[in-house]
């Protein structure tokens, strides 16, 4: 009996080959968009599970208080790990990280190949046996035991040493000063879904007599520092007794400690890491993948409800023959079954093929391996098992239920209830096809807004280079040289490049006993003017600014430091130091514009070269084009002149704009995905209304041959059989319009700066709705119409 | 066999009461054959239907080999008809999809029969209407004559004890019609009871007695010898 119900699937399917693309296809393509997403999703909730000890492993977090400010932070002193290995008995084993983000120089002595590498990571000899990451080659247990060593992962070791073997032999590191590293070990491949990436692996041993690391290593006490501190509870339930502890350490060393340490198990931490936009992304992903699916289904129940009518007389047979409302029910989910079966492996299929580009486009990387993750792999059981259940039940439990005798007289596709239905079905396809029209129109405009925001400073033609401390003694003869270039207009320089974030510096407030943070930066005496900042109270004379202990603030820091309205004279301290303010800049956005304008202290250098006494060792050289300037020649010379003063670092530059727009990185990827989806879920909900219109004129067949033997017009047949549908559309507009207006407004909120909603956008997305919904249905309103009235006729 | 008294059923439309069947009674005894002629709209169909438990009457009572089946539940209803009783259609109704062979197949699947028994018996009816060379055709490749052949194939498979044959000659030509009419004969004197509804006073000549109708009543009985 099954094997005669999966015969008749198929040969349905190869007979109505119109219906099978649009059924199958549309809902293959909507599975493999859900699929992708999933793919996306479980692969950031599935961060660090792969440790065997995963729910026993806590990185230790600490809230400090500071100046009323309370900031999160999850690095420690170097000694804390050890100092709650020991004290508490919960803590089986702990651990310190330390990442080095300034770029690395590796020298393989043997040959003087050279490369520079980031995201190096010091830690101590119990890595592989707390983590469960895997050493190809060495020993686990001795790896990192001697101060010195170091573990390449397998691609790096290749890289250094091809195809021979690279344990005991030598790699020279060059961080600040150059040391010499001996391999010890080759691991395998981070997997993508480690929040610790594990490409160069250094003993902690070895900060012990490393100059860089003197402050890193200088606290001996239970306080912050730069250490990300793990520790495996031999009971993941002790995680408050725990905390107690680290808390009580950290009043042991220093008793007016306010600072309070928690535990976050490692599984979360990707997902809650600050700066990450992956919450958001997630949620939202998940949000479109649902809704997907939703309409993918909903297209497949109302085109298979909508079919009925042609299938109302074999339904009739069979039950005339026997069958009773079971079987045929069983027979029309084992057909959904069969037809769902074959979208998800056609979906699948799809996903290979569109996993790379979806992946660019996110801007993620995640191991072709992930595919074969149990959790990756159960939610894929999970979308097919219930897309079988939801799409075969109401098909089967529809059709099963009418009475033989109605449908082999065939009334049976035109019950009302159906076609409610299906008309809800229809609007709810557009609504959500038209929210999401308009929501990638605001954020498009967000984006925009954003991007030709005035941020009161000119980033426009300015090419930021940053120029190592490798540089040191070359770098004015750098600067001239690049000067004297044709069509470089001015030059300036500062301790960091624009949009990169500031450092801090603590200044006394002048109405309190506490401190404020401040961020500064040091510049040259170009700076203000190549930039077109503009002033508020200006210098009084132009060489004051480059006197020793003066500082130039934004209008911000007037209010945040409690300032004078007129601050000029006014001392700041900085530390044991006391600034003169002497110039006032109007406020311009050295950071995101998603935050307000902060406060900023600038401190301009006398000369050309520039030594602060803030521990700024690298510096940004901003060069401005002259309008016409030939850009790309202009690199080209600079980067030449680059390698010749430094032969160590690669030559990296940056357009100021660009990195003004990669601020918006995370909200433009937003954009691009969304608009693929969006097109996406047209496609879906055009193909369920070409559908619905095809069924739909095959239904009111009769009533069209009627209408033309009595006179009716091509044209208004064809308007009779589109105004249905294009009420449909205006009501899901009606709908769509208000709920997308309060979404996006309250997105918008989470910006500073934001663009206004206008009318136009709304009436775009609808008059865009209604195109599409016209040009849709459009073909079969008028091939119904021009169809000889007769043989419809005849028929019935 | 059958015997049906008082037997009513109406159509409602938002409006209009359309009364089918009017307080109709009779009777038809097991091997019998007999016609139900009528204008159209006399309410043949309809009584065919109810007969052939494909619907159910709105009053009256309805006794099938003397047990009482005008209350039948659908399940029920199925259970009886895939056992009891073969259909014939003027439009033979035959599942585009499925081969001459599936076709006839269908009612021993519902009944439950094993796949060789099934396989066997399907041969058997196919080779008696002469429409074994035919078995793998689907029924868009075959004639009229041939597709009736085959629905009256399918309703016989089952060993039923009763054909209901609603117009099985009405998209016939005359010698397809006939040869349709013959097997008929064959199967009633073979012992299955044949209940007919038939506009062609021909056909209606092969049975033993014709029932007229108007209205949804009885009008006339002529027993044929």
């Amino acid at each position: 009996m099954i094997r005669n119900y999966i015969k008749i699937a198929f040969r349905n399917l190869n007979r109505n080959k119109l219906y099978s693309t649009i059924n199958i296809g549309g809902f293959a393509l909507g599975l493999s968009a859900c699929i992708l997403i999933m793919f996306y999703v479980t692969h950031e909730k599935s961060y660090d599970t792969f440790h065997e000890d995963s729910k026993r492993i806590f990185n230790v977090f600490a809230k400090t208080n500071i100046s009323g400010d309370v900031i999160r932070m999850n690095s420690l002193s170097s000694v804390a790990a050890k100092m709650i290995e020991d004290k508490d008995p919960n803590v089986s084993s702990a651990i310190k990280i330390k990442t080095e983000y300034n770029p690395v120089i590796i020298k393989n002595p043997e040959n003087q190949s050279q490369f520079s590498e980031t995201d190096l990571v010091y830690t101590d000899s119990n890595f592989f046996n707390f983590f469960s990451f895997k050493l190809i080659n060495g020993n686990p247990e001795t790896a990192l035991e001697r101060p010195y060593s170091i573990i390449l992962s397998e691609n790096l070791a290749k890289k250094y040493f091809g195809e021979t073997n690279p344990i005991g032999r030598n790699l020279s590191l060059r961080i600040d000063s150059t040391y010499t590293f001996t391999v010890t070990g080759i691991s395998e491949e981070t997997p993508s879904n480690s929040s610790i990436k594990t490409d160069l692996i250094v003993s902690a041993s070895s900060l012990n007599t490393m100059k860089e690391a003197f402050y890193d290593m200088r606290s001996q006490i239970f306080q912050g520092g730069s250490f990300q501190t793990f520790v495996k509870l031999k009971d993941p339930e002790k995680v408050a007794p725990v905390q107690r502890s680290m808390n009580a350490l950290a009043v042991q060393g220093h008793e007016e400690s306010t600072d309070e340490y928690f535990l976050t198990n490692i599984t979360d931490i990707h997902l809650l890491s600050r700066e990450s936009t992956n919450v958001k992304y997630v949620k939202i992903f998940s949000l479109v993948a649902l809704l997907i699916l939703l309409l993918a289904l909903i297209n497949y129940i109302s085109l298979s409800t909508a079919r009925a009518g042609t299938r109302a007389k074999e339904i009739g047979v069979r039950k005339m023959n026997g069958a009773s409302q079971r079987s045929v029910a069983v027979q029309f989910f084992l057909e959904s079954a069969v037809y769902v079966f074959i979208s998800f492996l056609l979906a699948i299929l799809f996903t290979i093929l569109l996993k790379p580009w979806f992946f660019s486009l996110v801007g993620i990387q995640i191991d072709s391996s992930f595919f074969f993750d149990p959790g990756f792999i159960s939610t894929m059981v999970g979308i097919l098992v219930l897309t079988i259940f939801i799409a075969g039940l109401y098909p089967a439990i529809i059709l099963s239920s009418y009475q033989p005798i109605e449908t082999l007289k065939g009334n049976f596709g035109n019950r009302k209830n159906g076609a409610q239905l299906r008309q809800v079905f229809t609007i709810f396809q557009f609504v959500v096809a038209v929210g999401l029209i308009i929501s990638g129109i605001v954020i498009h405009q967000q984006i925009n807004h954003l991007r030709t925001l005035d941020t009161g400073l000119s980033r426009t033609d300015v090419l930021m280079v940053p120029l190592q401390n490798t540089m040191d003694n070359s770098q004015s003869v750098f600067r001239e040289e690049v000067e004297n270039l044709p069509g470089v207009r001015k030059i300036a320089a500062a301790s960091l490049p624009m949009y990169g974030g500031t450092n801090m510096y603590f200044v006394d407030d002048k109405n309190s006993d506490g401190q404020i943070p401040l961020p500064i930066l040091a510049t040259d005496h170009e700076f203000i003017d190549a930039l077109d900042i503009e002033w508020s109270i200006p210098l009084q004379d132009e060489n004051i600014a480059t006197k020793k202990n003066s500082v130039i603030i934004n209008e911000a820091t007037i209010n945040k430091l409690h300032l004078n309205p007129n601050p000029i004279g006014e001392i700041i301290v900085f530390g044991n130091s006391q600034y003169e303010v002497v110039g006032v800049v109007k406020d311009f956005y050295y950071d995101s514009p998603n935050n307000e304008i902060g406060a900023l202290a600038m401190f301009v250098s006398p000369s050309k070269e520039f030594s602060m006494d803030f521990g700024e060792k690298s510096s940004c050289l901003f060069i401005k084009f002259r309008a016409n300037a030939n850009v790309s020649s202009i690199i080209k010379d600079i980067e030449g002149l680059y390698k010749k003063y430094d032969t160590e670092n690669a030559f990296e530059y940056q357009f100021m704009d660009e990195a003004f727009d990669a601020l918006f990185r995370s909200e433009m990827r937003l954009a691009k995905v969304l608009n693929v989806f969006i097109g996406l879920i047209v496609l879906i909900s055009g193909m369920g209304l070409f559908g619905y219109a095809t069924f739909s004129a095959q239904e009111r067949k009769k009533e069209i041959g009627v209408r033309k033997v009595l006179g009716a017009k091509v044209t208004q047949i064809t308007y009779l059989l589109s105004v249905d549908f294009l009420k449909l559309v205006m009501v899901a507009i009606l709908i769509a319009s208000p709920i997308a207006w309060y979404v996006m407004q309250q997105w918008l909120q989470g910006f500073e700066n934001r663009t206004v909603l206008e009318w136009w956008i709304f009436a775009f997305a609808g008059t865009g709705s209604i195109l599409i919904a016209l040009a849709t249905i459009s073909y079969q309103s008028v091939k119904a119409a021009v169809a000889n009235p007769v043989k419809s006729l005849r028929t019935e | 066999m059958i015997k049906i008294t008082n037997l009513e059923k109406y159509y409602q439309t938002e409006e209009v009461q359309t009364i089918a069947l009017n307080k109709l009674s009779f009777e038809v005894k097991e091997g019998e054959f007999a016609a139900i002629m009528g204008p159209s709209g006399c309410g043949k169909s309809t009584l065919l239907n109810i007969l052939g438990l494909l619907d159910d009457p709105d009053g009256g009572s309805y006794l099938f080999n003397g047990i009482e089946v005008a209350g039948y539940n659908e399940r029920k209803r199925a259970q009886l008809r895939k056992h009891n009783i073969g259909f014939v259609f003027q439009s033979f109704n035959l599942i585009d999809e499925l081969s001459v062979f599936e076709n006839v197949e269908l009612p021993l699947i519902y009944t439950g029969v094993k796949p060789a028994e099934r396989k066997e018996r399907v041969h058997q009816v196919l080779e008696k209407m002469g429409i074994m060379h035919r078995r793998k055709h689907f029924p868009q490749q075959l004639s009229g004559g041939q597709q009736q052949r085959v629905a009256v194939a399918r309703a016989v498979v089952n060993n039923p004890k009763l054909i209901l044959a609603d117009e099985p000659t009405g998209n016939l030509d005359s010698s397809n019609g006939n040869e349709v009419m013959d097997l008929l004969t064959e199967l009633n004197e073979a012992g299955t009871t044949i209940i007919m509804v038939t506009h062609s006073e021909h056909d209606a000549k092969f049975s033993h007695r014709i029932i007229r109708m108007l209205d949804g009543q009885k009008v006339t009985e002529n027993v044929l010898v």
